[in-house]
C-alpha cells in the first residue's frame, strides 16, 4: 500500500538531518559561473492582445496600441493590468511583449509543438520538423534530466486517448518526429522524478527492477557488437551506448541522493490526492517545477499550465463547476460569470504561480547570487492571440533574471505588426532567445509564408 | 605492364626523391604515382597555383590529418572522374588513373582512413558506379549482399508489433496509441530506406516508452484473470484496449500463487522469445533471460518480475534489426544462402511490411526455401496472393476526409511513390491566395490539397501496376489520370443517372417556390434515387440544394462531380490543379433558403468525368502531375534545378555534386524578368554551369508548370508594379502582368545520340526519354536499391542485366522485375 505521507516524512526528514547542501554545479556557464534555467509555461485558448496592455497608458499610446503601431513604455512608470497584480512585486524584471506573430504554426483550437518548434505541426509526430526551442536551450545547459515537461491535459481534443494523471506526449520536441513526453499528475511526475530517493517500498523495487533491466540490457547488447566490425559493429553498440549513457544519467541521478531528498517537493496531502482540481494540479506543478529546478534535475522545463480541451475546476468563485473551456472562447457564461472573466480569473491564477516560482527562485541562493538570476521565464498562448486563432499576434509575459543576456527592461514593448517593416515573428525571438545563450542558428523555425518582409535572424534590439 | 616515357620517369624519380627525404616515415609514393601527380596534377595544384587552395606537392611534409583529408578528397574526385578536370585535353589513361586510386587507396587504408567507401553506401552516392560498365555484361564476379543488419521501416515496424500481440484479421488494422513509432524515413525523392541506419539514443528513449505499455497490454488478461485486476480496472481509463487472451506460457507464470519453476520461467521466454524475434533463445540466452526473470521475481513477484523479461526482450536491438547473415556452407566465392528464416522475412519483408504468412514460414521449416526455384514460387505465389498484404498505401495521408488509396500490394506502389518523389508535395507549403484560394495546406487532420493530388498519383501508379504492362513508359507519359474520383466507375455512372432522371422530371415542377409539394408529390420517386439523400418531405433544403446543382450542371449539358458541395466534410478543391474548372464551392448551396435569395451567380464548373482514368490536356505522366510538380517546387517558386536534377540522377543515372558551400545558392529578384530569366542570369556563370548544366537543360521545360503544377504558357511577374487588378474574392488571386515562358530544353546523357538534342518542351523531353534504354536501366537501378536496401556494386551488374532483361522480354511488366530481383544472386547470398 503506497503511503505518501511516509514519503514525505522520510523526505522532509532527510532534508532536516542533512545540511541544507548546495545546488549541484553540474554544467556551469563559463560567464556567470552557474547555468541559465528556462521555464516555458504555455496555455490554451489564446491570449487576447488587449488584456496585456497596461490601463495606465496615454490616451496616444493608447491610440498606438489599438492600431498595433510599434513603441514601448516603461513599466516602472505604468500601472499593470489588474490581473497582472500578483507581478507587481517583479515589476523591475517583467517584460510584457506585444506584437510576435506566429503564421508559420498550426493554430486554432490546438497547436501542439508548434509555438515552440515554430512549424506546422499536429497531433502526428510526423510533422514534428526539428527539436523545440526548449530543448535546444536545454542542450546548452545540460542537466541530469535535461528537459522536464509537465502538463495540465487536455482529455479531448488535443489528447483524446490521454488522462489527465498518465504520462503522455507533450507540447515539446526532442527532436524530428520525436515529441516529448510529459507528466500529467504532479504525483507521477514527484514519483518518477525523485523516485530514487523515495523510501517507499514498491518504489524503490521498481527503482532496484528499472535498473536491473538496463545493466541487463547494456551488457547484452555490448556483448552481441564484441563480434562485429565496422557499420555492422556500430550498429549494435550505438544502441549499447545509448543504454549505458541513460544508466549513467541514472549514476548522476544516484550521486545527487542527498541534494534531491532536500528538495523533494513538499506538496500538502490534497495535491496528491487522485482527485485534484485544475488550479490545485497547477500549483502541485509549480512546485514539482521547483523542485525539479532547485535540485538541478533539469535546468529547462515545459508547463502546459492548461490546454483548450483540459476540464477547468477550482476557478475562484466557480469552484465547483466543470468548466469547459472550449465554450468559454465561444463566449459562454458559466455558473453565472461571463467568458471574459472566467479568462481573466484563469490568467490572474497563472500569474500567482509565476509569482510563487520568482519568489522562490529569488530566495535560492546561486553563486553569488540567487537562482532567479540565472532564470528567464516565458508566460505566452500556445495557439495565439484568440480561440481560434490565426497567428496574427503571440503576446508575451516574460520574467527576466539579471544575469540573462536578453536586453529586454521592465517595459511594454509593442512590436510592429504583421509585415509592417521591423515585424518579427516567433521564429525571431525564440532565433534571440538562442542567440543570446550561446546557440548562433541563423534563424530558429520556419518562415511565414505571407510575410513580404525580411523574417530571418534575432531580434537585434534585445541582443 | 604499364609503359611510363622518359621524361614521366625522369620527373617521377625526382619526386620519389623530394618525398622520400619528407619527415613521415609512414609515407611513400611510389615512382608512377610521383609522375602521374606531376604530369596530371601539379599544373594546378602545387605551391605556386594552389588552385581550390589544394596542393599536392608537399602532401609527405603536412600533418597527418590534413593529409588524409587531402587523399581522401583526391579519392573521391578520381572516383568520379572529376579531376584532372573533364575539358582539359591531357587525361591520364584508364591504367594511369587506376594506378593513381590505387596509391591513394593504399595510403589511406594504412591508416583505415577512406572516406569513399562509407560514402558509396548512402543514397547520394547510388549512381557512382559506372552505369555502362554495369549493363555492359563484361562483369562477370558472383553478387552477394554483405552479411548485415537492416533496421525495420516504420511500416514494418507496426507490423511487429501486431505480431508480438499476435493480432489477425481485422485487430491487425487496429491503431495501437500506446505504441510511438521511434523510426522515420527521410523526406526527399529517391529511396530512402537503407541499410546503413544505426540504432540511436533517440530510438532507445521511444523503445524504452513502447516496451512498458507493450508488456503490460501482454499480460492484463492473465491478471485480470488471476485476481490481481479488476476487469474494469484501469491504469488509464482511455486506454481500454488489451488482447484478449495472455499468451499461456506468460498465463502460467502469472497465476501460479507459489514461485514459478524453471521450466516455467524458460517456457515464458521461449514464448517471448517467439513473439517478439521470431526465433529459438540460444541455450546460453535462454540461461541468461533466466538469471535476470529469476532475480526479478525473488525481489517484486511473479507478475513484475516477469515483466521484467518481457520488457528485456522488446529492448533487444533484434527487434529493430532484420538479420541477414547467410547459413550453411560456404560456396566457392565464400556466399552463404539465406538462412530459410532469413529468407522468408526477406522475402516477405520485400513484398509488404509483414512477416513471413504460414505457407512461407512452412517452407523455411521443411527446408523448400534453398533454391532459386524456390524463391521464385513464393515470391510469385505471393504477388498474386491479392490479400495478406492489402492495405493503405499511406496510411498517414489518411485524415478526417480523405482515406489512402488501398491497393493489394502497397510496397510495390511505394517504390514508385519513393522514385518519383511526389509524397514530398505535403511538406511544401503554398501560400493559398496566390492559387486563388485553392490550394488548402496540410493541418490538423488532412493532409490538404497535396494529399489529394498524392492520392491521385498514387492510383496512376497502382492502375499501371495491376495492367503490368510497359510500366515504366505508361508512368512516364500516360495522359490518363484519375481526379477526385471518390467512387468506382460503375456506381458512379449509376448515380448520374439517377440524378439525371431525377433532374428531367422536376425541373419543370415548381420546385424553386415549393420544393415540400414537390417532395410529397414526388415522394416515392425521390426515395427510389438512394444518391439523393431524401427520404421524408421535410427535406426541401436538401431537394433545393441538388436541384440547384443540377442547374449548374446537368442544365449545362455538364456532369455532376458525383460528390455534391453541399456533403458533410466536403474538401474537393485541386481540380484547377490540373487546369480544370472547380466544382461548386462548398457554402455555394448554404443561401437557397435564405429569405433574399433569388438566383445564384453564373458560374462554369467542371463537367465531371464519371468514368476514369480520363484524358487530361496538356499532361504527360507522372512528371506533368501536379503532385511531382508541387513535390519538386519551393514555397514560391517552380524549381527547374530540382526537376532537372531529378532527372539526371533518377532517369539518366547521372551525378550532380552537391552545392559547395562557398555558393549562397539564390535566384535573384528581378521584376520584368520570368522565373527562367533569373535562374540563368545567376547559373551560366562559367563556374556554376559546371553543374548547372546537367540540371538546367532538364528542368527548365517544366517552366510551362507553374508552381501549384498548372499548365501556363504565361508566367505572372508577381510584383506590385505589375499588379493589374486586385483579387475579386477573399483569398483569391491578384493578377499580375504576364511574360511568355520559354519550355525550351536539352536533352544529353541517354548514351542514345538518336533522343539527344534539343528539346522544345517537357512533353518532347519525355517522349524521348521513355524511348531511352539508360532511363529503362535507371528505374532497374532504383528498383534494386528499393528491394535490396543498398546501393549497386558492379558485382551486381549480373542482377540488374537480369531484371532488365525480365523487364524487356515481358513487355514492361513490373512484376517481372521483382522476381527478377528476388531471386538473384544477389538477393539470395551473403557474405
Amino acid at each position: 500500500m503506497k503511503n505518501r505521507r511516509n514519503f514525505l516524512k522520510a523526505s522532509m526528514l532527510a532534508a532536516g538531518a542533512g545540511s541544507l547542501g548546495t545546488i549541484p554545479n553540474l554544467f556551469a556557464n563559463p560567464d556567470t559561473g552557474r547555468p541559465m534555467r528556462f521555464i516555458f509555461m504555455h496555455r490554451g485558448n489564446g491570449l487576447f492582445p488587449k488584456v496585456m496592455t497596461p490601463p495606465s497608458l496615454s490616451e496616444q499610446d493608447k491610440a498606438r496600441d489599438d492600431k498595433k503601431e510599434a513603441f514601448e513604455v516603461d513599466l516602472a512608470k505604468h500601472e499593470l493590468p489588474d490581473w497582472m497584480a500578483p507581478l507587481d512585486a517583479h515589476k523591475d524584471n517583467l517584460t510584457i511583449l506585444q506584437g510576435l506573430s506566429g503564421k508559420m504554426c498550426t493554430t486554432g483550437h490546438h497547436s501542439w509543438c508548434s509555438a515552440l518548434g515554430v512549424y506546422k505541426a499536429n497531433e502526428r509526430p510526423s510533422t514534428i520538423k526539428w527539436a523545440t526551442v526548449d530543448f535546444e536551450l536545454a542542450k546548452l545547459f545540460p542537466s541530469p534530466m535535461e528537459h522536464i515537461e509537465l502538463a495540465c491535459f487536455p482529455t479531448g481534443g488535443g489528447n483524446a486517448r490521454g488522462s489527465l494523471e498518465g504520462i503522455a506526449k507533450g507540447f515539446s520536441a526532442r527532436g524530428p518526429q520525436q515529441p516529448n513526453y510529459a507528466f500529467g499528475s504532479p504525483k507521477r511526475a514527484m514519483e518518477e522524478l525523485f523516485k530514487s530517493v523515495s523510501s517507499e517500498k514498491d518504489d524503490q523495487i521498481k527503482y532496484q527492477l528499472e535498473r536491473k533491466v538496463l545493466e541487463f540490457a547494456a551488457k547484452n547488447q555490448a556483448r552481441i557488437g564484441e563480434n562485429l566490425d565496422g557499420i555492422e559493429q556500430s550498429k549494435v553498440t550505438n544502441y549499447a551506448e545509448s543504454i549505458e549513457a541513460i544508466r549513467e544519467r541514472n549514476r548522476k541521478i544516484d550521486n545527487m541522493g542527498d541534494v534531491l531528498r532536500q528538495h523533494v517537493p513538499k506538496l500538502e496531502e490534497k495535491y496528491l490526492a487522485d482527485e485534484l482540481n485544475t488550479l490545485d494540479r497547477q500549483n502541485a506543478h509549480a512546485e514539482v517545477l521547483l523542485s525539479a529546478l532547485i535540485s538541478g534535475l533539469t535546468n529547462v522545463v515545459a508547463f502546459t499550465v492548461d490546454e483548450l480541451g483540459h476540464p477547468y475546476t477550482g476557478l475562484p468563485g466557480i469552484e465547483n463547476e466543470k468548466v469547459n473551456m472550449h465554450d468559454v472562447g465561444h463566449n459562454k457564461s458559466i455558473g453565472g460569470l461571463e467568458a471574459p472573466e472566467i479568462r481573466k480569473r484563469a490568467r490572474q491564477h497563472h500569474m500567482t504561480l509565476i509569482d510563487t516560482i520568482v519568489t522562490r527562485l529569488k530566495s535560492t541562493p546561486d553563486g553569488s547570487g540567487t537562482m532567479f538570476d540565472n532564470t528567464m521565464l516565458f508566460y505566452f498562448p500556445d495557439g495565439g492571440e484568440t480561440h481560434h486563432s490565426h497567428g496574427w499576434e503571440y503576446p508575451f509575459v516574460v520574467m527576466t533574471g539579471n544575469n540573462s543576456k536578453v536586453n529586454l527592461g521592465s517595459k511594454y514593448i509593442r512590436l510592429p505588426y504583421h509585415n509592417e517593416v521591423g515585424h518579427k515573428t516567433l521564429g525571431n525571438w525564440w532565433t534571440t532567445i538562442l542567440n543570446a545563450n550561446g546557440n548562433p542558428i541563423e534563424h530558429f523555425g520556419d518562415h511565414d509564408l505571407s510575410l513580404r518582409i525580411d523574417q530571418s535572424g534575432p531580434i537585434r534590439q534585445f541582443l | 605492364m604499364t609503359r611510363f616515357s622518359p621524361a614521366l620517369l625522369l620527373a617521377s624519380l625526382a619526386f620519389a626523391a623530394h618525398f622520400s627525404a619528407a619527415a613521415d616515415p609512414d609515407f611513400s609514393l611510389p615512382g608512377n604515382a610521383a609522375g602521374l601527380l606531376e604530369t596530371h596534377c601539379f599544373t594546378c595544384h602545387d605551391g605556386d597555383s594552389e588552385k581550390g587552395d589544394v596542393r599536392l606537392d608537399d602532401l609527405a611534409d603536412v600533418a597527418l590529418d590534413a593529409r588524409l583529408e587531402l587523399l581522401n578528397k583526391m579519392q573521391e574526385q578520381l572516383y568520379f572522374g572529376e579531376m584532372p578536370p573533364r575539358d582539359r585535353k591531357k587525361q591520364p589513361s584508364d591504367s594511369e588513373r587506376e594506378q593513381l586510386q590505387d596509391w591513394v587507396a593504399g595510403e589511406l587504408e594504412k591508416h583505415n582512413a577512406s572516406t569513399l567507401e562509407d560514402k558509396l553506401r548512402y543514397p547520394d552516392f547510388g549512381n557512382a558506379v559506372d552505369h555502362d560498365k554495369l549493363f555492359s555484361g563484361e562483369i562477370q564476379d558472383a553478387a552477394y549482399t554483405p552479411a548485415r543488419r537492416w533496421l525495420v521501416s516504420p511500416q514494418i515496424f507496426e507490423e511487429r508489433v501486431k505480431d508480438v500481440f499476435q493480432l489477425e484479421g481485422r485487430d491487425r488494422n487496429r491503431k495501437l496509441h500506446g505504441v510511438t513509432n521511434p523510426f522515420i524515413l527521410p523526406d526527399r525523392s529517391g529511396v530512402r530506406d537503407y541499410d546503413n541506419t544505426t540504432l540511436d539514443g533517440g530510438h532507445l528513449l521511444v523503445m524504452l516508452a513502447n516496451a512498458e505499455w507493450i508488456s503490460y497490454k501482454q499480460i492484463r488478461a492473465a491478471r485480470v484473470k488471476s485476481g490481481e485486476l479488476k476487469a474494469d480496472e484501469y491504469q488509464n481509463p482511455k486506454d481500454k484496449w488489451a488482447p484478449r487472451e495472455t499468451p499461456s506460457a506468460l498465463e502460467a507464470v502469472i497465476i501460479n500463487p507459489d514461485k514459478p519453476s524453471d521450466d516455467e520461467l524458460i517456457a515464458a521466454i521461449h514464448a517471448q522469445f517467439d513473439m517478439v524475434l521470431g526465433r529459438e533463445p540460444t541455450p546460453e540466452e535462454a540461461q541468461r533471460y533466466l538469471d535476470l526473470t529469476r532475480s526479478s521475481v525473488e525481489v517484486a513477484g511473479n507478475t513484475e518480475g516477469l515483466r521484467q523479461m518481457l520488457v528485456s526482450v522488446l529492448l533487444e536491438s533484434e527487434f529493430l534489426y532484420r538479420l541477414e547473415f547467410g547459413a550453411g556452407e560456404p560456396d566457392e566465392h565464400g556466399r552463404k544462402k539465406l538462412a530459410p528464416n532469413e529468407a522468408a522475412r526477406a522475402i516477405s519483408y520485400a513484398l509488404g511490411d509483414r512477416g513471413p504468412d504460414p505457407v512461407l514460414q512452412q517452407a523455411a521449416v521443411e527446408g523448400r526455401l534453398s533454391t532459386k526455384e524456390d524463391f521464385e514460387r513464393e515470391v510469385r505465389r505471393l504477388l498474386a496472393d491479392e490479400t495478406y498484404y492489402a492495405g493503405a498505401v499511406d496510411p498517414a495521408l489518411s485524415g478526417k476526409n480523405m482515406r489512402s488509396h488501398e491497393t493489394t500490394h502497397p510496397k510495390l506502389v511505394r517504390f514508385f511513390r519513393e522514385f518519383f518523389g511526389y509524397p514530398t508535395a505535403a511538406k511544401i507549403f503554398k501560400d493559398s491566395p496566390r492559387s486563388d484560394g485553392f490550394y488548402q495546406n496540410p493541418s490538423r487532420g488532412t493532409a490538404g490539397s497535396p494529399g489529394f493530388l498524392i492520392k491521385e498519383a498514387d492510383r496512376i501508379v497502382d492502375y499501371h501496376l495491376a495492367r503490368d504492362e510497359a510500366v515504366f513508359e505508361n508512368l512516364l507519359t500516360t495522359d490518363e489520370y484519375f481526379v477526385y474520383h471518390d467512387k468506382d466507375n460503375e456506381t458512379g455512372k449509376q448515380i448520374i443517372a439517377e440524378w439525371t432522371e431525377a433532374y428531367e422530371k422536376l425541373k419543370d415542377t415548381d420546385w424553386k417556390a415549393s420544393p415540400e409539394q414537390v417532395i410529397e408529390e414526388n415522394l416515392e420517386f425521390i426515395k427510389s434515387k438512394k444518391s439523393l439523400r431524401i427520404v421524408g418531405g421535410k427535406q426541401k433544403r436538401e431537394l433545393l440544394r441538388y436541384m440547384y446543382y443540377f442547374e449548374d450542371t446537368i442544365a449545362k449539358g455538364r456532369t455532376p462531380f458525383t460528390t455534391p458541395s453541399f456533403a458533410h466534410g466536403y474538401t474537393y478543391n485541386h481540380s484547377t490543379f490540373y487546369n480544370l474548372p472547380p466544382t461548386p464551392h462548398i457554402f455555394r448551396y448554404n443561401v437557397v433558403l435564405d429569405k433574399n435569395f433569388k438566383a445564384l451567380e453564373e458560374e462554369e464548373f467542371w463537367d465531371y468525368p464519371v468514368e476514369q482514368p480520363f484524358k487530361i490536356e496538356h499532361r504527360k505522366g507522372i512528371l506533368t502531375h501536379p503532385a511531382w510538380l508541387i513535390a519538386h517546387s519551393s514555397n514560391f517558386h517552380t524549381d527547374p534545378i530540382k526537376r532537372g536534377r531529378w532527372i539526371r540522377e533518377k532517369l539518366l543515372a547521372g551525378r550532380v555534386p552537391d552545392v559547395p558551400i562557398t555558393v549562397d545558392a539564390q535566384v535573384p529578384e528581378d521584376p520584368h524578368k520570368t522565373f527562367r530569366e533569373r535562374v540563368e542570369t545567376v547559373t551560366t556563370k562559367e563556374e556554376c554551369w559546371k553543374c548547372h548544366q546537367h540540371m538546367n537543360p532538364l528542368g527548365l521545360p517544366f517552366e510551362a508548370f507553374d508552381d501549384f503544377g498548372r499548365y501556363r504558357l504565361e508566367e505572372p511577374l508577381e510584383y506590385p508594379e505589375h499588379l493589374t487588378s486586385k483579387a475579386t474574392k477573399k483569398g483569391g488571386a491578384d493578377t499580375y502582368k504576364t511574360k511568355t515562358v520559354s519550355t525550351l530544353g536539352e536533352l544529353s546523357g541517354t548514351g542514345d545520340p538518336k533522343l539527344e538534342g534539343v528539346v522544345e518542351d517537357s512533353f518532347d523531353l519525355i517522349d524521348r526519354l521513355a524511348k531511352s534504354d539508360r532511363a529503362r536501366q535507371s528505374i532497374i537501378r532504383h528498383a534494386f536499391r528499393f528491394f535490396l536496401g543498398r546501393n549497386e556494386r558492379l558485382s551486381d551488374s549480373q542482377t540488374l542485366i537480369d531484371a532488365d532483361r525480365a523487364y524487356v522480354e515481358s513487355g514492361g511488366s513490373f512484376r517481372a522485375v521483382v522476381v527478377s530481383l528476388l531471386t538473384s544472386d544477389s538477393f539470395i547470398y551473403r557474405k
